[in-house]
């Protein structure tokens, strides 16, 4: 007897790894012993330690979220969608599960019994190694989106892989210490210490450890004279010794020492004191992991030799803000290292098409604008740039902007892989509009300021916020003075202000949020226009009036203000705070969906919350009052 | 009870029987069902086609499925439509009689689901009774009524597709019912859960 049903799931299934390898009929045959699981949202499918499961799972519609948890703290280690087989283990292993699968909206999972699919994984080689791949994948970043599909999740239990996945939170430290026994006399112990320039020995008695000798012990206890330096090394070390699991974070080291006040960490297979020593964890090394890792990421950029290396640091750096914004560092932290990042990437990238294209026949500068210029991007959100070149001779020209057009293009080539859409208003140096000579740019910039909305009623004012990522200094030196010497003209101020002004309210008369009406984000809050824009806008119209040179991040424009203009001091403050607080909602929002966060659920936000973005929305109107009475805004022009 | 006594003494087809000794134990499966059908009227009219998907361990069991086409020749002629959908169609088709007895053998003791599930069981119970059978013993649920349960909800009828989106089911092309059976199988799931059903 046919079934449709199964003919239906079969048509489905034939479209993804590895069941396209199959044959139609064995996948119908495969169906029809499929049993179909709805989750509801956050609903665990399994968990770490759950005893294996008879079935293997594919992923029909919705998302599964496979996590495992390290240090109490939740680590993502992949996202199933739609085609994505997870729950592998149950082929090759036998110990309980290890991650914990949960959905992450509703979704349909198809269960697929192994003792089913067993027989088709012997008999055809294909899909055998790909469920091995999958299972054991080895990909240094399981975001990868090139690996889509073709990777899955159960790949924890490799040590490198464990490594990598807990990068920013795991301690690199000492695995192999000094071992000495209990009965060594403490001056040969001090020997092996100094030649293998360990600053610690651990004390071994039947293989567990007993004490520690340190630098520290050797000061406080020999070299003052109290104990000689025959004495056995059991008599001096510190004791008990404090000891740690193998998978304990920066965080945690950190407090227990201080708890304890020690300066080393011994860490055994279990965590106590009775099984194997695996390593001993010094302060150096939580210093080390503490200083180095945005830095690591520069110096990967700079190492890197194709977008998708360039992709996977800024996949880790989405890591790094993800649990810097989960221990709550201050925002503008995340942002100083952020745009950092940022900046290499895009240097990086240009530099990766010079390499390409050969050396360019003329200087010039590749400017940031927009969010990636105010150095406030957190999120992937769209790359604005533009393309100055020095003036050359005429005849030269065409060949000369022609190349860094070609230039321009190839490098926003490159960042849309790294994962920054362009600009959809065409903001980017590939567009021949926005790749000029300097005396053009700098003409650019004094018609927008002397008659701004007369050519094109869309100048854009994210112009204004440029800051150098490539190239010459000096260009971006000439464009600010062209800015600056043209900054008392009120025609311009005028539009900018009206421009800043003009931005659609937030809260509706009886100061309730103004949800968008219609279309895809429908019942959202859009932060991004409604919210954080007036106060960019705003900060950049008094900032420029003011002539405050070289900085262009809203936070600093408004603490600048608020020093220069004391006045309104306060409500600059308050707007510094306000944009802080707001641009964090959006970077949670984002994160959590994985997009530039711009339309905020508020459903999904606590009372508390809302009641905080509300409050945030105040300081707004006292701005606006602030650039009315300092420009003489025709409000209707 | 007067059904009962007057059914005493019949003597039953021999799946009737089987069927009604299944009854001795509860039944932890749930059986989906879907009727086409040429309306609602049980006196009148006639069933299509039966498709029905059984729901067991809180999973949908594919494999463990029925559907049937069953080709109403004589009503097709009766009220002159066209019969060409029906013999065009490649599934399985049988006579009612066949269709119904298989049918009854696969639902054994379970609990039927559907929308609207009191319409399925009246064109059925006349089926039934024109094999000399009794009426069907099994307990239903009624998706639309568990719905308005859910939700306190007034009085008021949900098709099925506002129920599908409402529940954001995903979309099959539904042409069959066996695909209406699945598609409300899913439903089920969501409802079950949500109700704590068990």
């Amino acid at each position: 007897m046919r079934n449709s049903i199964a003919d239906r799931i079969a048509e489905f299934l034939k479209d993804f790894p590895p069941f396209n390898k199959l044959s139609f009929d064995d996948l119908v045959k495969i169906a029809s012993e499929i049993r179909v699981v709805s989750l509801e949202k956050n609903q665990t499918l399994f968990k770490t330690n759950d005893q294996l499961h008879s079935s293997f799972y594919v992923v029909a519609s919705g998302m599964v979220n496979l996590t495992v948890i390290a240090d109490a703290e939740e680590t993502l280690l992949h996202k199933c969608i739609p085609g994505d087989i997870f729950g592998l283990r149950p082929f090759f292993a036998r110990n309980n599960y290890m991650m914990t699968a949960k959905a992450r909206e509703e979704s349909l999972i198809y269960a697929i019994p192994i003792s089913i699919f067993r027989p088709y994984v012997a008999q055809n080689q294909e899909v055998l190694n790909f469920l091995l791949e999958s299972f054991a994948a080895t990909s240094r970043n399981p975001l990868d989106q090139d690996l889509r599909g073709n990777l899955v999740s159960d790949s924890i239990s490799l040590p490198e892989q464990k490594q990598e996945m807990q990068f920013f939170q795991s301690l690199n430290y000492n695995k192999n210490p000094l071992r000495v026994s209990s009965a060594q006399l403490t001056q040969e112990v001090a020997t092996l210490m100094t030649e293998n320039l360990f600053d610690s020995a651990i004390v071994v008695q039947n293989s567990f450890p007993v004490g520690i000798l340190t630098d520290s012990d050797l000061r406080s206890k020999i070299a003052t004279g109290r104990y000689p330096i025959s004495i056995a090394v059991d008599r001096v070390m510190s004791a008990p010794v404090i000891t740690v699991g193998e998978n304990i974070s920066l965080a945690e080291a950190q407090l227990l020492m201080l708890k304890n006040n020690v300066s080393h960490l011994c860490v055994t297979a279990d965590g106590t004191d009775r099984s194997e020593i695996k390593g001993v964890i010094s302060q150096h090394d939580l210093i080390v992991a503490q200083a180095s890792n945005p830095g690591v990421l520069v110096k990967e950029i700079k190492r890197s030799h194709s977008a998708k290396e360039l992709r996977q640091v800024r996949e880790k750096m989405g890591e790094i803000i993800r649990s810097s914004m989960s221990k709550n560092i201050p925002l503008t932290h995340i942002c100083n290292i952020a745009s950092e990042i940022n900046m290499a990437l895009i240097k990086r990238s240009v530099e990766l098409s010079i390499l390409d294209l050969g050396s360019p026949p003329a200087r010039f500068a590749w400017m940031s604008i927009g969010s990636q210029g105010r150095r406030e991007q957190l999120l992937y959100t769209d790359q604005d740039s533009f393309l100055v070149f020095e003036d050359v001779a005429p005849e030269k020209y065409r060949e000369v902007k022609d190349y860094f057009l070609k230039l321009a293009k190839r490098a926003v080539g490159v960042l849309e892989k790294i994962g920054y859409a362009p600009c959809p208003n065409g903001h980017v140096a590939g567009n021949p509009q926005w790749c000029h000579s300097l005396s053009d740019w700098t003409k650019q910039f004094e018609s927008w300021m002397n008659a701004p909305g007369e050519k094109s009623n869309q100048i854009s004012s994210i112009f204004f916020d440029f800051e150098i990522a490539f190239g010459e200094p000096k260009m971006e030196e000439i464009l600010l003075d062209a800015v600056f010497r043209n900054n008392r003209k009120n025609s311009f101020f005028d539009y900018l202000g009206n421009d800043a002004l003009r931005k659609p309210a937030a809260l509706s008369f009886f100061k309730k949020f103004q949800l968008e009406e219609e279309g895809e984000f429908r019942d959202k809050f859009d932060i991004k226009l409604r919210a954080i824009m007036p106060l960019i806008d705003g900060a950049r119209l008094i900032s420029i009036a003011q002539g405050i040179r070289g900085i262009t991040n809203t936070h600093m424009r408004f603490k600048q203000l608020a020093m220069s203009d004391t006045k309104h001091s306060e409500t600059y403050l308050s707007c510094a705070e306000a944009f802080l607080l707001l641009s964090k909602y959006r970077t949670l929002e984002g994160l959590k969906n994985d997009n530039d966060g711009r339309y905020v659920n508020l459903d999904e936000l606590s009372r508390t919350d809302r009641e905080k973005i509300k409050f945030a929305l105040e300081p707004m109107e006292e701005l606006h009052e602030v650039i009315k009475s300092k420009f003489r805004l025709t409000q209707f022009s | 009870m007067l059904d009962w006594l007057k059914n005493i003494n019949r003597e039953y087809p021999g799946f009737w029987k089987q069927y009604l000794q299944k009854f001795e134990h509860r039944s932890k499966r749930f059986v989906i069902i879907s009727l086409e059908n040429s309306g609602q009227n049980p006196d009148k009219d006639v069933i299509f086609s039966i498709g029905a998907i059984a729901v067991t361990e809180n999973s949908v069991s594919i494999g463990d499925e029925f559907e049937v086409i069953i080709p109403q020749y004589k009503y097709l002629h009766d009220n002159d439509i066209s019969n060409e959908f029906i013999i065009e169609s490649k599934l399985e088709k049988q006579s009612e009689p066949e269709a119904i007895e298989a049918f009854i053998d696969y639902i054994g003791n379970a609990v039927l689901v559907g929308h609207r599930i009191h319409f399925d069981i009246d064109l059925i119970n006349m089926a039934l009774s024109k094999l000399q059978c009794g009426r069907l013993k099994n307990e239903a649920l009624d998706i639309e009524i568990m719905h308005r349960k859910l939700n306190d909800l007034p009085e008021k009828p949900f098709p099925l597709d506002e129920l599908l989106r409402h529940y954001k089911v995903p979309g099959t092309a539904r042409i069959s019912a066996a695909d209406d059976a699945y598609s409300n199988a899913l439903l089920f799931l969501k409802l079950k859960s949500k109700l704590g059903i068990n």
